[in-house]
């Protein structure tokens, strides 16, 4: 067994040395210049030898290799240094940032299984029903709105025709607690719809068929009441693949929610990677990537740990 | 009243939303925090964060709103765009090349000592030493020697007269800060102080007690919020979220117009031009640039990428509020395709040809300039292939000569043809000027310009300019933008600066006031 977890443990510190260089050699041929941008942001313009200056004390100036090999070491020891445009801790920004993204991600979970088994069971144990028909129309239509669009429409409904909700913006839990709930009702149900329409999708499908297993109708023939055969016979079983999707899906809104914080102003781990891209702020990019994907592989790790425990065959490949 | 009547109806409608949605009904709601007071807090609407708020450097429209809250130079503007002195208290010229400034006696730095003459020499000589990257460094350079006469007097001298000195000692770029600033900590002199931030989200600054105009600011505190997306920038005003913003989108000017809570104020500012890469191909022929200037309907421009809030401009761009009035309907280019055609037979494109034409997708109004742009050349034979990469690509692009016709903005920073040299002055060139484009003559002119103080002189010299702009064709330029401020109509006393001193617009805020 503790073979098993060095075995993966080293893959996954290799996996992260493969993004990391992937991630600085791109960075590296992506076109722009940090200094130049940053001194004619809004299209002014500094003279060459400010610009030069600004990229020595950007570091800028070194050799590529170096740099490189400063960033291994560095990362290697948690180091992710400081935002080359305004010299703040990289790591502090990513502490402050990313529980902010965790947090319209993780409501808006909780809404959309709230939201999307009730409705799938529904829609699945009584496929082409009128229920079914309706949700089925519904879903289909929110899937096909992209949620930036969602979040802009609801912006001018609650916030610009009925003035019931904030247009956006962020205010911690700790400052105002009714304000910071206020500004979360928007882009959490926003996320929710998105995730709600896959869950659906899944939860009827899942639930239609295992509706039709010998086992449902065994059940139901001894005379088993039928929210007893629904709970136990037909969602159990269907609820695994929901689950995993569900799972998978949370994994891509990580980074995936970036359309939505624009929208809504909410200043989570996505935005600031964009702002970074923009800036061409490279330590950070590098750091949110890494920090992205450093989680990504720890979920697939511990997935493997857990089949491994299931299965012992797992361990012997 | 009104104001609080509705901020009070405003928390009950949210209350019943929050009830009935979310099931939370015991929350305290925040209400009455409309302090009508000069306590009140201005929340202001920013465009972006700013990515530094370092004093002399310029990192854009943002920072420069911010920066002008902190910190405060010899001289400043109000909000007709008036040069006045302004932690200086009065200044004269004892010669042409030597200017002596008084401070105020009761400047007063956030660390509570006063602004002295020591303080200003050591903030010109942050700017020009070795390594800077102050956005005035090269302007600078002008002078020879600052010194400080007694506590309260600085002389400076500068190597040649200068028309345009005081303007430099008025820019947001240029303000005294203390001689005990360390390099992350510039104490400043501004009306208000910096009290807490949080990096792409808020500044929040404070009203500073000691500020020299004892009646002066007339809030107790700003707060900065930055709303990326310019419809939502918007919403947050409509919403009541923020009092004040700045960039408002041109699409929503009649909104606002048609709004009995809102209000705007604006001026012209930026204007849109074309630069061309004239090291090889066509554009290398100044006729063939004179063609695209004939060939482009502006007022289509206006219309489709500004929502007709701007104005054609045909010749060289003279900012509004400059002392010298330019107008000269023999040297400009107003839409005529058959001179445009004529002058492209002439340069032996009979036929027309192909090209890339840079701009940026980040930017809207860039992107559909570049579209009308590009429809009119196509008129013409000249056939555009878009390029839209993000602005960081197009910077670049713009710097390495990588198109053959590019898109650009932009604005100088004081209200005087001078103000065009860093877009006009080939000695030092930029993604701001076409590439490869060299033209003594209009370096000479700029250079005598800037150096004349005899304004009648100078009106001359820029007139000249201004035909040298129209036969060598640097640039050609197509529409002022209005660049506008919204606000609540409960806030009071703002203006918008004139020209290019829009962006300086924060002086205004001295004034404001709230409910």
């Amino acid at each position: 067994m503790l073979e098993f977890l060095l075995r993966r443990l080293a893959a996954a510190i290799v996996m992260l040395l493969v993004v990391g260089t992937i991630i600085f050699s791109l960075l590296v041929i992506v076109p722009g210049d940090p200094a130049e941008l940053l001194l004619s942001t809004g299209g002014g313009s500094a003279t060459q030898e400010a610009i030069q200056n600004l990229r020595n004390e950007m570091g800028l100036d070194k050799p590529i290799l170096a740099q490189y090999f400063g960033f291994l070491a560095n990362t290697a020891q948690f180091d992710f240094g400081t935002s080359i445009v305004d010299g703040s801790s990289i790591a502090d920004n990513i502490a402050l940032r990313l529980p902010r993204t965790l947090e319209i991600i993780a409501v808006g979970a909780i809404l959309a299984l709230l939201l999307a088994i009730p409705a799938g069971t529904l829609a699945g144990l009584r496929g082409g029903g009128r229920f079914d028909v309706i949700a089925s129309a519904v879903n289909a239509l929110l899937t096909s709105i992209p949620g930036f669009v969602v979040g802009t429409l609801f912006i001018y409904f609650f916030a610009q025709v009925l003035g019931v909700l904030p247009a956006g913006g962020y205010v911690a839990f700790a400052a105002d607690p009714a304000q910071h709930l206020q500004m979360l009702i928007l882009p959490a149900t926003t996320v929710a719809l998105h995730l709600a329409t896959i869950i659906f999708r899944m939860t009827r499908a899942s639930v239609l068929e295992m509706r039709g297993h010998d086992w449902v109708r065994t059940a139901t023939a001894k005379g088993l009441r039928r929210s007893l055969v629904v709970r136990h016979h037909i969602l159990r079983n269907a609820l695994g693949p929901v689950i995993t999707v569900a799972g998978l899906q949370l994994g891509i809104l990580l980074g995936s929610t970036v359309l939505i914080e624009f929208v809504y102003n909410w200043p989570g781990l996505s935005g600031m990677l964009v702002t970074a891209v923009e800036q061409r702020d490279y330590p950070t990019v590098r750091a949110i990537i890494l920090t992205v994907a450093a989680i990504f592989i720890g979920i697939n790790l511990m997935i493997d740990i857990l089949y491994s425990l299931l299965d012992p065959r797992v361990r012997l490949q | 009243m009104t104001h609080s009547f509705q901020a009070s109806m405003m928390a009950t409608r949210r209350g019943v939303l929050l009830s009935l949605g979310v099931g939370i009904t015991a929350m305290a709601l925040p209400c009455g925090a409309w302090a009508q007071s000069t306590n009140a807090i201005l929340k202001f609407g920013l465009s972006t964060f700013p990515p530094t708020v370092k004093p002399f450097d310029n990192t854009g429209g943002a920072a420069n709103t911010v920066k002008l809250m902190i910190y405060r130079g010899l001289m400043g503007y109000d909000a007709s765009g008036k040069l006045l002195p302004e932690l200086a208290e009065s200044f004269e010229w004892l010669e042409p090349t030597v200017a002596v400034f008084k401070l105020r006696a009761k400047a007063t730095f956030h660390n509570g000592k006063p602004v002295t003459a020591a303080d200003v020499v050591f903030s010109l000589n942050e700017i020009t030493k070795e390594g800077s990257s102050a956005f005035l460094k090269s302007d600078l350079t002008i002078i020879t020697a600052a010194e400080a006469v007694d506590e309260k007097t600085v002389q400076i001298t500068l190597s040649s007269p200068s028309a345009i000195f005081l303007d430099l000692m008025a820019s947001y770029c240029c303000p005294v800060i203390s001689a005990e600033s360390t390099e992350d900590n510039a104490i400043g002199a501004g009306p208000f102080v910096m009290k807490s931030s949080e990096k792409g989200v808020f500044i929040e600054l404070e009203r500073f007690d000691k500020y020299y105009a004892d009646d002066q600011p007339h809030v107790g505190g700003i707060r900065f919020i930055a709303y990326a997306d310019e419809n939502l920038r918007f919403a947050a005003l409509e919403a009541g979220d923020v009092d004040l913003i700045e960039y408002l989108p041109w699409t929503q000017f009649d909104a606002v117009e048609a709004s009995d809570t809102m209000q705007m104020r604006s001026t012209l500012g930026p204007y849109m031009f074309l630069l061309f890469n004239v090291t090889d191909g066509p554009f290398a022929d100044a006729k063939v640039r004179q063609a695209v200037g004939y060939a482009i309907e502006r007022q289509d421009v206006v219309d489709a990428a500004f929502a007709g809030r701007g104005v054609p401009l045909y010749g060289f761009p003279n900012p509004q509020g400059s002392p010298f009035d330019l107008t000269d309907p023999a040297h400009e280019w107003t839409f005529d395709a058959e001179k445009a055609k004529a002058l492209l037979a002439e340069a032996g494109y009979p036929n027309g040809f192909d090209c890339r034409l840079l701009a940026t997708a980040t930017y809207g109004m860039h992107q559909d300039t570049a579209s009308v742009v590009q429809a009119y050349l196509a008129m013409i034979g000249i056939n555009a292939t878009l390029d839209l990469p993000d602005w960081g690509t197009r910077v670049t692009a713009g710097k390495e000569g990588k198109y053959d016709l590019a898109v650009h903005g932009s604005s100088g920073t004081y209200n005087d043809p001078d103000s065009l040299w860093s877009l006009l002055y080939s000695g030092n060139p930029s993604y701001l000027q076409s590439f490869g484009f060299k033209s003594a003559r209009i370096d000479g002119l700029l250079e005598q310009g800037r150096t004349e103080v005899d304004p009648e002189k100078r009106k001359a010299i820029y007139q000249d300019l201004a035909t040298a702009y129209f036969e060598e064709v640097p640039q050609v330029p197509l529409n002022w933008r209005v660049q506008a401020y919204a606000m609540k109509k409960t806030v009071t006393g703002f203006e918008a600066l004139p020209g290019f001193l829009n962006g300086a617009s924060a002086y205004a805020l001295d004034d404001t006031k709230l409910g």
